[in-house]
């Protein structure tokens, strides 16, 4: 059994970087696949979120991939206006990455929807005042200013160029940075009104949004450029650009980040009475101080170290791994030990049901649903690359 | 607040049709020919009905909302008072409002719960029956990115529209007072082995829905609705013929007091001028319809 499970892996180490990753991919898929099955036929009966924690696991994989969409392409535009080299060349692998983000976050909250097929009302028939709506809106346009700078990008005399002929093409960017800063924060802002919620309403959500935003965009910039490099990965050294542009905001991203984190904390701590101390305890000290304390703390630590130190490529994808996937914890603990304090003493006793407890923990559906979302996100990406590389090839065709 | 049903026109027909026959046309060719199929096949035409019919009705609905703000004529204003003198924690109001409204396990439009109090002569903890507040300023209502849920202008309940909820759930996490409940299509045991229980419709909204599977209001927010059903054409409740809430009405101790709040001469607003009372978490200006005699 040993040795089988020995020889898979010399096999596995000998195939090349696309075929592990297809591998990897499978593993995702497979079981995210069965999950989402389920979820077709069960609803969200086995789900573990209820009436006083509402949002749970998908909620936060949502925010994330958000971020990481608005994270993407500020840093891959700002790089590509700066000319750096690397994001210079590849605009439109930017696109996709921002693009692909933003709809595998929008699956994920879709598939959250008690009743998912409605989710068209948010747009036909909206309520400006609820920021939800507002945020959709939001994405609605960026994913149109994303189809525009993309036709944009096919009109320039030469790759070299930053603008197109038409002259449109900067400003359109510039504007589209704006906005791919703007509903980050406004992910922030979502919680910032929820007054219910004494952990939510801080002005400071917003600004932590965004630094989480920019963080994980960076790190998913830094993978997919080293995805782009394919085998030749192990050969290109850490200082070939645009791997420096990146780890330089990640690492920034990363100090901001604990700055903010730290500021609310201390604050709360500190206080004699603050009405957020207990939430704070509960998420360092709480049930699930793993999330903090390991995945939080000891991932961007990891991170951090790798990022920072790093003289291999390899490595330094290694670190942006570390922080893409473990910055959900910044989610993850703003969005439930938000709701697991009871609004009112005395609620968990006043009724008792599984789906009436201010405890949540994700059930395996849950997790397995979040598998296939990733799954959807990267094989997204995959099929939009090679969408993008033939259609390429034809426009060129076509111009000769 | 009325709401006006949004039609389908003929023009948002036919954006859709031809959207979905731009599927099949368009290769991806030629941009110049990609944009000019996107804009033939109706795609601006669908963009102009989505603006038209949705975000101007919207953006009008948010002045008229401000302008009613400011001058509200309300018929009644229902509200409740509860005596946590006299309330014994029987529970009563809780199972009558189940079997009132057929809510499914996990669904208790009213709960009740108790607290000790501290430097009191005796143990005794304080109970306080809790359904939804209907307060002057919901924030849930606000939040609700569809509209599916408001303060009706006749008499002040707050509503969901079953029809429209997407079940986001964002009107839970903004309500103060927990007092929402998520359905998520779970029964008891009498309805999934579908005995007669189960054919039983719910009378909410006098909208008489059976409960099927994977229909509303399955997926959907819920609440308490001051068992609006009972109220006549008018909108008026009468207690001697027995259409009042129901937990008001089964009160084994009398402690919930139900009635209009505009009314001098209602029982809750006697209570009220006699009594001594609060709401619970007045800081968040919510200004709440139900009071708690202390």
């Amino acid at each position: 059994m040993i040795e089988k499970l020995g020889s898979l892996i010399e096999r596995f180490k000998k195939e090349t970087l696309i075929n592990k990753l297809k591998m990897l991919w499978l593993l995702f898929f497979i079981p995210g696949l069965t999950g989402i099955i389920i979820r077709a036929v069960s609803g969200e009966r086995l789900a573990g979120y209820g009436s006083y924690v509402p949002w749970g696991l998908w909620i936060a994989v949502y925010f994330h991939a958000v971020g990481i969409s608005g994270g993407a392409f500020a840093v891959g535009v700002i790089g590509y206006l700066r000319g750096v080299r690397g994001l210079k060349e590849n605009l439109r692998t930017t696109l996709i990455v921002s693009a692909v983000s933003l709809m595998t976050g929008l699956l994920a909250i879709w598939l959250d929807l008690g009743r998912p097929f409605r989710a068209y009302k948010i747009l036909v028939s909206p309520n400006f005042g609820s920021m939800l709506d507002f945020n959709a809106w939001m994405y609605g346009i960026f994913l149109a200013l994303v189809g525009l700078v993309f036709y944009l990008s096919l009109n320039k005399s030469g790759e070299e160029k930053t603008n197109d002929r038409s002259g449109w093409l900067v400003p359109i960017l510039s504007l589209g940075v704006f906005l791919s800063i703007a509903y980050p924060s406004q992910s922030g802002a979502f919680f910032g009104v929820v007054d219910a919620k004494p952990f939510w309403s801080s002005a400071i959500l917003p600004v932590l949004f965004l630094t989480s935003a920019v963080t994980s965009g960076a790190s998913a910039m830094l993978l997919v450029h080293y995805y782009l490099l394919g085998d030749s990965a192990n050969s290109a050294g850490p200082d070939e650009e645009p791997f420096p542009y990146l780890r330089k905001i990640i690492l920034a991203g990363i100090v901001v980040y604990f700055l903010g984190e730290f500021s609310e904390y201390s604050l709360a701590l500190w206080s004699p009475i603050s009405h957020i101390k207990e939430t704070i305890l509960l998420i360092m000290f709480g049930r699930f101080w793993w999330v903090f304390w390991i995945i939080h703390i000891g991932g961007a630590l990891a991170g951090f170290y790798l990022l920072f130190r790093s003289r291999s490529l390899n490595r330094l994808a290694a670190g942006a791994l570390i922080i893409v996937t473990s910055f959900i914890s910044t989610r993850l603990n703003i969005l439930i030990p938000g709701q697991s304090i009871p609004e009112i003493r005395g609620l968990n006793e006043a009724f008792t049901h599984p789906r009436l407890s201010f405890s949540y923990t994700p059930t395996a559906v849950e997790y397995l649903v979040a598998l296939f979302v990733i799954s959807f996100g990267l094989a997204l990406f995959h099929f939009s690359r090679r969408l993008l590389a033939t259609f390429i090839e034809k426009n060129n065709g076509r111009r000769q | 607040m009325t709401k006006k049903k949004t039609k389908t026109t003929p023009t948002q027909r036919d954006g859709d049709t031809s959207a979905k026959d731009a599927g099949k046309n368009i290769s991806v060719l030629d941009r110049k020919d990609f944009i000019s199929k996107l804009f033939k096949t109706g795609a601006g035409t669908l963009a102009t009905t989505i603006v038209g019919n949705g975000m101007l009705k919207s953006v009008s609905s948010l002045y008229a909302q401000s302008k009613d703000n400011r001058a509200v004529k309300r018929k009644f204003r229902y509200g409740m008072v509860i005596d946590t003198r006299r309330c014994v924690g029987c529970r009563s109001c809780v199972l009558a409002c189940k079997a009132e409204n057929k809510t499914p396990s996990g669904v208790s439009y009213t709960v009740v719960f108790e607290e000790i109090l501290e430097n009191r002569p005796n143990d005794k903890p304080v109970f306080m029956t809790k359904p939804c507040f209907h307060c002057e300023h919901p924030p849930c209502t606000d939040v609700c990115p569809v509209s599916a849920t408001f303060k009706r202008e006749r008499d002040g309940i707050v509503v969901v529209d079953y029809e429209r909820c997407i079940g986001c759930r964002y009107c839970m996490t903004a309500c103060p007072y927990s007092a929402r409940w998520f359905d998520f299509g779970e029964n008891y045991p009498a309805i999934e082995q579908n005995t007669p229980w189960a054919q039983v419709p719910s009378p909410e909204y006098k909208q008489f829905r059976k409960r099927k599977n994977k229909q509303s209001p399955v997926g959907n927010v819920r609440k308490c609705t001051f068992c609006l059903h009972l109220q006549d054409e008018e909108g008026k409740y009468n207690k001697e013929e027995g259409r009042w809430p129901a937990c008001a009405k089964t009160c084994t101790g009398k402690a919930i007091h139900f009635g209009d709040l505009n009314d001098p001469n209602s029982e809750v607003t006697v209570l009220l001028r006699e009594r001594q009372y609060m709401r619970l978490k007045e800081e968040l200006g919510t200004s709440p319809n139900c009071y708690y005699l202390i």
